[in-house]
């Protein structure tokens, strides 16, 4: 087991490291200088020169390279070429708004996700069954920056039952104390209940629009291991002790269902992050992936060069917690010892 | 023996062509038989031909703007309206239809061929030339997938052409690391063996013995990215790096509609995402379903 782990931890640590150098590659190989963009179209080649020489565009690129990782490794992340403003507190800012509507568009498309696999399986109905399809079929295809201008316009031009395209809160409420940058929960900590219920108002559609493609992936697999594993014999094992169908269900089947669901999680963490580019275009979130296309328009390196490098270790970081995790929830899994 | 190869090839053209309208017509009847299948061969059936004949039953143009016309809601003149510079957005949507479906196929090919290569090359020869593919493979894969495609596209110049060449790179990973699996698998068979003990080349014994087996899976696996192709150059256009202004595409058609929300223009925006949707839906039907015949165990990725 001890070999294995290791080898999983070189391998990740392998996908990182190629991943930092194709995306700096990437990143100078770009025509256009950034310098220039930095000192605006009338700058003279002297001014030119000194930006670049002060950012270190001038040196050999494995020596920018050599700076930018030991830079980010040290927390120390550059200063965005398009705003001057410093990268890591750039992130800080703009990162807790995404994880906020992330984890909401993720509890909700688990939750979901759950009671409908179980209610498709549980009943055996092809009607329901049939739906769950469909409806799984349809989320995989949708478009997440469409079903948000869809619910734009139902929910807020026709019915005006939610707010539009405003960002986080309506521009009459004060944001929260800063505790951990999500609205929900700083509001819920300072007691202030106008704010929380007006911060969960304006989650309500991004939300629903970043977490149906995960939903309808999470509802398809959880159905299929749910199908699977009713027709195990433990679960006979179980019926004839005389559990009820419903409990055996929950308890027994539903659990072995999840595992291949972590395994997972880390397409769904990729779906998460290339939906929340777009859902927050849509909705003014001032979250880190409007920032990160505007960065790409901009050619603004130090910011992408940062958003790939951490989503990259959050990727291999999910996936190397996921096979520990197995460990842990699953006993078959720490018994089996490999043949290596 | 020789009697029987001249009879062979003898045999009447027609007959060869007979074997072919059989199996079509056995195929026919599979998809007759399956409802999902059935509406999805029909979705995307009815996608192909708005794209091919769009233009031909339909005379209005996807360009021509006239602010008499500007946002006038679906009717029988206009079926999906008309947006704000007064354009008819059916014959845009049809246009669409064709730019979607066209790229869609070119990523299918395209990823197929350069990451079918990558992942036979790296299956046959083993070794470091696989362990270094394998860990390019895994690099790419570790970037958020549409912020690469965003990254290569602005790289090279803002575009179609580019935008497509973005999602084809990050097609090419998940379609090395299956052929790989797949090589690895058929490699060990002992006809491979056999050839081997022959004296082939293990360039002969790749193109000849190993890459036929790999059809099956190249199919399925291409069903499934070229529902991800529209979904991803739709995503390109929506946030401004496909499609450039004039042209009919559905993700800056989309963006378009987006404009438009609170003027109450529902049918611009809506009417692009409904292609989107169906034909991508449309694909991953297909996609699930020959993954089910031909593979139930279930390895293949899905997206």
């Amino acid at each position: 087991m001890g070999k294995l782990v290791l080898n999983r931890i070189a391998g990740a640590l392998a996908a990182v490291f190629g991943a930092s150098i194709l995306s700096f590659v990437f990143l100078r190989l770009f025509p256009g200088d950034p310098a220039r963009l930095v000192v605006g179209p009338l700058a003279t080649q002297e001014q030119i020169d000194a930006v670049s020489h002060q950012m270190g565009l001038d040196k050999p690129l494995w020596t920018q390279y050599w700076r930018y990782v030991w830079g980010f490794l040290r927390g120390d992340w550059g200063y965005s070429f398009g705003s001057g403003q410093n990268v890591t507190t750039l992130m800080g800012d703009r990162i807790p708004p995404s994880l906020e509507l992330g984890l909401f568009a993720f509890l909700g498309a688990f939750v979901v996700a759950v009671v409908l696999a179980l209610v498709a399986t549980y009943q055996r109905r092809p009607i329901v069954d049939g739906t769950v399809r469909t409806i799984s079929f349809l989320g995989l295809g949708t478009p997440p920056f469409w079903l948000g201008l869809l619910l734009l316009l139902l929910f807020f031009v026709h019915f005006g039952w939610l707010p539009g395209p405003e960002g986080r809160l309506s521009a009459a409420t004060i944001a929260p104390p800063h505790h951990t940058g999500l609205y929900t929960i700083d509001a819920l900590i300072a007691g202030q209940w106008g704010t929380l219920w007006d911060a969960i108002r304006h989650l309500i559609l991004p939300a629903f629009a970043l977490g149906f493609a995960p939903f309808a992936y999470l509802v398809r697999l959880l159905r299929a291991n749910l199908l699977d594993v009713s027709r195990e014999p433990f679960l006979l094992v179980v019926r004839s002790k005389g559990v009820s169908r419903w409990a055996s269900f929950t308890r027994h089947a539903l659990p072995n269902a999840f595992l291949p669901t972590l395994t997972a999680s880390g397409l769904i963490l990729a779906q998460l992050i290339a939906g929340s580019v777009l859902v927050e275009k849509v909705f003014n979130w001032p979250g880190v992936g409007q920032l990160v296309v505007d960065s790409i328009l901009r050619k603004d390196f130090a910011v992408v060069e940062t958003f790939i490098l951490l989503s990259a270790l959050s990727y291999v970081v999910v996936n190397a917690l996921v096979d520990f995790l197995y460990g842990a929830i699953d006993p078959r899994v720490r018994a089996w010892s490999p043949p290596v | 023996m020789e009697a029987g190869r001249i009879a062979a090839t003898q045999l009447p053209r027609t007959h060869v062509l007979g074997r072919w309208a059989r199996a079509a017509g056995r195929v026919a009847r599979f998809i007759a038989h399956d409802p999902a299948l059935l509406t999805a061969h029909v979705l995307l059936g009815v996608l192909v031909l708005l794209a091919l004949l769009g233009n031909v039953f339909w005379s209005h143009d996807p360009n021509t703007a006239d602010l008499n016309l500007a946002l006038h809601s679906p009717s029988a003149s206009h079926p999906m309206g008309t947006d704000s510079l007064g354009r008819d957005v059916f014959a845009r949507f049809n246009q669409g239809a064709r730019i979607s479906l066209i790229i869609g196929a070119i990523v299918v090919v395209a990823g197929a061929l350069l990451g079918g290569a990558i992942g036979v090359l790296a299956g046959t020869f083993g070794g470091w030339t696989d362990n270094l593919l394998m860990r390019c493979m895994d690099s790419l894969l570790a970037f958020p997938p549409l912020i690469l495609a965003m990254a290569v596209t602005v790289g090279l110049g803002v575009g179609l052409k580019t935008a497509t060449l973005g999602v084809i790179l990050t097609t090419i990973p998940f379609y090395a690391r299956l052929c790989r699996s797949d090589v690895l698998r058929v490699r060990s068979l002992s006809f491979v063996e056999a050839a081997n003990a022959l004296g082939a080349r293990r360039g002969w014994i790749m193109l000849r013995h190993i890459v036929p087996h790999l059809t099956s899976t190249l199919l399925i696996q291409s069903a499934a990215v070229f529902g991800y192709a529209i979904l991803s150059i739709a995503a390109l256009g929506f946030v401004g790096l496909g499609a450039q202004v004039p042209t009919p595409e559905w993700g800056s058609m989309i963006t378009d509609g987006l404009n438009n929300v609170l003027t109450g223009g529902w049918w611009i925006g809506v009417f692009p995402g409904v292609g989107v949707l169906l034909g991508v839906t449309a694909t991953s039907i297909v996609a699930d379903r020959a993954r089910d015949i031909f593979d139930p165990r279930g390895e293949y990725l899905r997206f």
